[in-house]
C-alpha cells in the first residue's frame, strides 16, 4: 500500500555541491603533487647533473696535467735539440773557417782539436810565412799561442802549433 | 535525477564556509610542506649547476687549449720528437756516416743520465775521409739524422798519403726508459 504520491528517489551520500567541492580539492591536490614530483625530478636531474660535470672537469683537469707533462717534454726535448743543432753548425763552421784560415803555401798534417785548444802539426817553407800568414789570426782567436819550429832535410820547417782558450772561469780567479 | 538535487541553488552557507577552510588549509598545506621547500632546494641547486656547469666550462676551454698547444708543438718539432724516440743503432750510424767517409769504426765510451730525462751515450768514431767537405757535409746531415746525435771535441784529423783520418766524439742524446712511454701517448 502506498503511502506517497511519488515514487521515493534514492538520496546521494554527497550532494552536487560537496561533490563538486570534492572534485575540486582533490584536483588541486593533483596538481600539487604533480608539481612536487616535477620538482623532485629537476632537482634530482640537477643533482645527478652535477656529479657527472664534476667526473667530467676531474677527467679533463688530469688530461691537462698530462698534456702539461708532455708538452714540458717536447719544449725541453725542442731546446736540447736545438742546442745540439747549433753546436753541430758551429762545430762545422769552425772546422770550415780553420782549413780555410789555412795558406796553400802551408801544409797541415795532423790537427787536433779540443773545447779549448788547438793543436796543429805541419810544413811550411819558411816561418816567416807561418807567422804572417797562419800565427797571426791564430793569435787574433785564442789567448796563448806558442809554435815550435824543426828544420826539415828538405830546408823547410816542420811546425807545432799549441794554441789555447782560457777558459772565462779561470780568468775570473 | 539530479533535477531533485537543489544543493547549487541553495548554498548551505556552513558548507560552503567548510569545505573553502578544508579548500585552503589542504592548499597551504601543500603549499608550506612541500613546495616552497622544494623551490628553495631548486634555486639552489639551479645555481650550484649554474656555477659547476661554467667551471667545467673553462676547464674544458683550457683543456682545448692545451690540446691545440700541444699539437701545434708536435707539428712543428715532429723531426725532434721522432729523434728522440728512435732507438740508436750503431749499424744504421755506421751506414749513414759511410756515405761520407770509409772504414767507419764505432766504440762506445759511457753511458749516463743526462738533465733527467734523457740518457746520453758517448762513442768514439774513427773514420778516414778523402777531404774535409765530407767532414762538414756529415756535419750538416748529422741534424737532418733518425737520432740526436752532437758531433763533439776531441776531433784529430791527420793526413796520409791520399786520405785523411779521423777520430772524433759523438753524443748521441736518447730518451730514457720511463719518459718514452708517456711520451708515445
Amino acid at each position: 500500500m502506498k503511502y506517497s504520491f511519488i515514487t521515493p528517489r534514492t538520496k546521494p551520500f554527497l550532494s552536487l555541491f560537496s561533490k563538486m567541492w570534492v572534485i575540486f580539492i582533490l584536483s588541486m591536490s593533483g596538481f600539487m603533487i604533480l608539481f612536487d614530483g616535477y620538482l623532485a625530478y629537476e632537482i634530482r636531474s640537477f643533482k645527478t647533473g652535477m656529479v657527472d660535470l664534476t667526473n667530467e672537469r676531474e677527467t679533463l683537469e688530469k688530461r691537462i696535467d698530462e698534456d702539461d707533462e708532455i708538452i714540458g717534454l717536447i719544449l725541453r726535448q725542442k731546446a736540447l735539440a736545438e742546442e745540439i743543432f747549433s753546436n753541430n753548425t758551429l762545430l762545422k763552421e769552425s772546422m770550415k773557417n780553420l782549413f780555410d784560415l789555412v795558406p796553400d803555401q802551408i801544409t797541415l798534417k795532423k790537427v787536433e782539436m779540443e773545447r779549448n785548444s788547438l793543436i796543429l802539426y805541419g810544413v811550411t817553407p819558411t816561418q816567416d810565412t807561418f807567422n804572417f800568414l797562419l800565427a797571426a789570426p791564430l793569435k787574433s782567436i785564442f789567448h796563448t799561442s806558442n809554435t815550435n819550429f824543426y828544420l826539415t832535410k828538405e830546408g823547410w820547417y816542420n811546425f807545432v802549433s799549441v794554441n789555447k782558450i782560457i777558459a772565462e772561469e779561470s780568468i775570473g780567479e | 535525477m539530479s533535477s531533485f538535487d537543489r544543493s547549487l541553488e541553495k548554498i548551505d552557507l556552513m558548507k560552503l564556509l567548510l569545505f573553502l577552510m578544508v579548500f585552503l588549509v589542504i592548499t597551504f598545506g601543500f603549499i608550506f610542506i612541500l613546495i616552497i621547500p622544494n623551490v628553495k632546494e631548486y634555486r639552489v641547486l639551479q645555481a650550484e649547476y649554474k656555477r659547476v656547469l661554467v667551471h667545467k666550462t673553462r676547464v674544458e676551454n683550457l683543456f682545448l687549449e692545451r690540446e691545440a698547444e700541444l699539437s701545434k708543438l708536435k707539428a712543428e718539432n715532429v723531426h725532434a720528437i721522432q729523434a728522440f724516440k728512435h732507438t740508436f743503432a750503431p749499424t744504421e750510424f755506421i751506414r749513414y756516416a759511410g756515405k761520407f767517409f770509409t772504414n767507419v769504426s764505432l766504440v762506445e765510451v759511457s753511458k749516463s743520465d743526462y738533465k733527467k730525462e734523457f740518457v746520453e751515450y758517448e762513442l768514439n768514431v774513427t773514420s778516414t775521409l778523402k777531404t774535409p767537405t765530407n767532414f762538414y757535409n756529415f756535419l750538416e746531415g748529422l741534424n737532418r739524422y733518425n737520432n740526436i746525435i752532437q758531433a763533439d771535441f776531441p776531433i784529430h784529423l791527420e793526413s796520409n798519403a791520399q786520405t785523411i783520418s779521423s777520430t772524433f766524439k759523438i753524443k748521441v742524446y736518447d730518451l730514457n726508459a720511463t719518459t718514452k712511454d708517456p711520451a708515445r701517448k
